[in-house]
């Protein structure tokens, strides 16, 4: 009965739904996990690829982690084609305000034009909503470090941790039980890879299958984000015990 | 009005040495006779990309911010620093886009081609005709001078002490014999794995 | 002609506008206020063109209240500058620019650092400890040269606005029946009480 409202995207369902956007959501729920974790002097991004081959070329592609601007990345769940229009508009906006105010854009401004964006696609034109999820991570100077989590309907909250994409349900309820509100940065890094490696298919992980990011702030007080290299992964990796034994048989 | 140049006032002058390239502004601000401001910085760094600019104070604010976002954008999609170069080219299409309603600005790039390390500087005018120099660039209200005192101090395959010497002498000694231009300096000494910036008090008239 | 300056010290900026609104040779008002508050730790004076400078000032006003609406938060006096010169600068290539002088003085309600920009109506914006506009910029910047330095206090503040305006009522032709004079402050904005009646005859 259902099959009549789901041709056009900005019809309600007689019981009050938006059909194409949980279409987006189911999407995005195939995608590989992303998930955030906010610590007292920093965030931790951490995204499971879902895209692996040897013949990637690996240092070049970012599937999963953007940088917006100088303050703030992002976590894509879901269409990657769709992400990167998104996030092509993001730093669009990002340098916009610089112009304009010669300041970086607060965190929340930023969610929200892009969440209103997105919101546009719901309402009007009959053209689908972006099937990506974003977790974004950031830090400005009225709220310090900020993590928020927005969907394809445009809507977006703040948290001290959130999952996107596959088993983000789980992923949710392990960072529910383990997370502690003063952790830092560290322990952040190290509950980041213990929850995906629960929720990935695989049970040892290796630096082909994430992407790992955090943003904190140096001892001279100025902001960073650094996406990490394969190396720095490994060895995170190996320090929690979760790295792929090299002369383990393959399974 | 002398021009609409010379409303603002201003020296900008860029150099090329061994394996080094300085640039080199003043710090004045003025409305015609009148000075307002002694620390209005001429010079803008865009990554290990350098750019002078003089000229109508807003259009050397507009054009230096329209810059960053331009190359913030570059960085952001490349995924890596922009080369002088390119952002040379980048700057002659955005002043040629103003051909009928130009931005009144003297720019001066300079800077160290990312994996050669050559030595990188050009000037432009106002519409975006580049000059590529092998030796120096001038602009601003002092061009007379600048060149003057360039074209007699400076020679072939100076090392980062002696360019230093060289670039802040000219710059001193052109701006002092010009009423619109002085009140201190900002010279930039530009080498493959470091940037010197120097700030030089000068004659504070 | 109007006079507009501004001095910054430890942890306050003065604003100080004169009181005469003119047209030609006649005085229309002698308590005209040239300034407006744009959010709580932002001030600003204008002066130019009649009608240019409110509605210029008043348009500003207005985006900076709208930004606080939206966003819950105040934009801060050196992102507010950056915004007028952008709307200035805009002005400046349309049809009719506006001609309006500005001085835009605040506190940062994060690091309550005390600041002043100067923007002329080309759009030229210049941070400065102290500054003027009009006619006053060739009497006071002296002044100020020799007696300012950045760690005053707001009294002595207003001792350096009164040696200003002192030489203004000197050299003057013009009577520009006293200066209305605003401080900002990390808790806000306050009128200060400032006497004109004093009556200065040259040296």
């Amino acid at each position: 009965m259902s099959r009549r409202y789901d041709s056009r995207t900005t019809i309600f369902s007689p019981e009050g739904r938006l059909y194409q956007v949980e279409y987006a959501l189911e999407a995005i729920s195939h995608a590989g996990t992303a998930i955030g974790i906010l610590a007292k002097d920093g965030i931790v991004l951490a995204a499971e690829r879902k895209v692996t081959s040897k013949l990637l070329e690996q240092d070049t592609s970012a599937e999963k982690l953007y940088i917006l601007n100088d303050n703030m990345i992002c976590a894509v769940a879901g269409m990657t084609a769709d992400a990167n229009i998104l996030i092509n508009h993001a730093r669009s906006v990002a340098q916009q305000y610089l112009l304009t105010y010669n300041e970086d854009i607060p965190c929340e401004q930023l969610v929200r034009r892009l969440c209103d964006l997105k919101q546009g696609y719901t309402q009007r034109g009959g053209l689908r909503p972006f099937g990506v999820s974003f977790i974004y991570a950031g830090w400005d100077p009225q709220r310090q470090f900020q993590l928020y989590l927005s969907n394809p309907s445009g809507n977006y909250g703040g948290w001290k941790a959130t999952s996107a994409g596959a088993n983000n349900a789980s992923a949710q309820s392990l960072l529910k039980q383990d997370y502690k509100e003063d952790c830092t940065l560290k322990e952040a890094c190290g509950m980041a890879v213990k929850v995906l490696s629960k929720t990935m298919d695989s049970t040892k992980l290796s630096s082909e299958k994430l992407e790992f990011a955090t943003v904190g702030q140096t001892k001279d007080g100025k902001i960073y984000h650094k996406l990490w290299s394969a190396d720095e992964i490994t060895a995170l990796l190996k320090e929690h015990d979760l790295a792929k034994d090299e002369n383990a048989e393959e399974k | 009005m002398s021009g609409i140049f010379a409303i603002n006032g201003g020296a900008c002058v860029a150099m090329v040495g061994k394996d080094c390239v300085a640039i080199a502004c003043d710090l004045r601000l003025g409305l015609q006779a009148l000075t307002v401001s002694n620390n209005f910085p001429k010079i803008f760094q865009y990554g290990d990309v350098f750019l002078g600019l003089t000229g109508l104070a807003t259009d050397v604010s507009t054009v230096s911010d329209l810059f960053r976002y331009k190359v913030n954008m570059y960085r952001l999609r490349e995924e890596r620093d922009i080369a002088p170069r390119t952002f040379a080219n980048l700057v002659s299409s955005t002043l040629y886009e103003k051909r009928f309603g130009p931005y009144f600005v003297g720019p001066v790039v300079a800077g160290l081609e990312p994996k050669t390390g050559e030595p990188f500087i050009c000037g432009f005018d106002s519409i975006g005709c580049i000059d590529f120099a092998k030796d120096f660039i001038v602009s601003g209200t002092a061009t007379d001078q600048l060149f003057g005192m360039c074209e007699s101090l400076w020679e072939p395959n100076l090392g980062p002490e002696d360019l230093f010497e060289t670039i802040s002498q000219a710059l001193l000694n052109a701006v002092d014999r010009d009423a619109l231009s002085g009140w201190g300096a900002h010279i930039y000494i530009i080498e493959k794995d470091k940037v010197t910036k120097r700030l030089l008090k000068g004659r504070q008239d | 002609m109007e006079v507009l300056l501004g001095i910054t010290g430890k942890d306050f900026t003065l604003i100080a506008a004169s009181k005469a609104a003119m047209r030609g040779a006649t005085i229309l008002k002698a308590s005209d206020d040239k300034t407006r508050q744009l959010n709580k730790h932002t001030l600003m004076a204008f002066s130019g063109e009649a009608g240019d400078t409110v509605q210029f000032a008043e348009y500003i006003q207005a985006n900076a209240q709208l930004y606080s609406m939206r966003n819950e938060t105040d934009l801060s006096p050196s992102a507010l500058a950056n915004f007028v010169r952008g709307e200035l600068a805009h002005s400046l290539r349309s049809r009719k620019p506006y001609n309006v002088n500005l001085l835009l003085g605040g506190v940062d309600p994060i690091t309550h650092k005390p600041s002043l920009y100067w923007l002329d109506y080309l759009a030229a914006l210049a941070p400065l400890p102290y500054a003027a506009h009009g006619y006053a910029q060739y009497y006071c910047l002296s002044i100020l040269d020799k007696h300012h330095h950045p760690d005053i206090t707001l009294g002595q503040g207003i001792k350096l606005l009164t040696l200003c305006t002192d030489e203004l009522k000197r050299r003057l032709p013009v009577d520009f029946k006293g200066m209305t004079v605003k401080a900002v402050t990390k808790d806000g904005i306050v009128d200060i009480e400032f006497d004109d009646d004093k009556v200065v005859k040259s040296a």
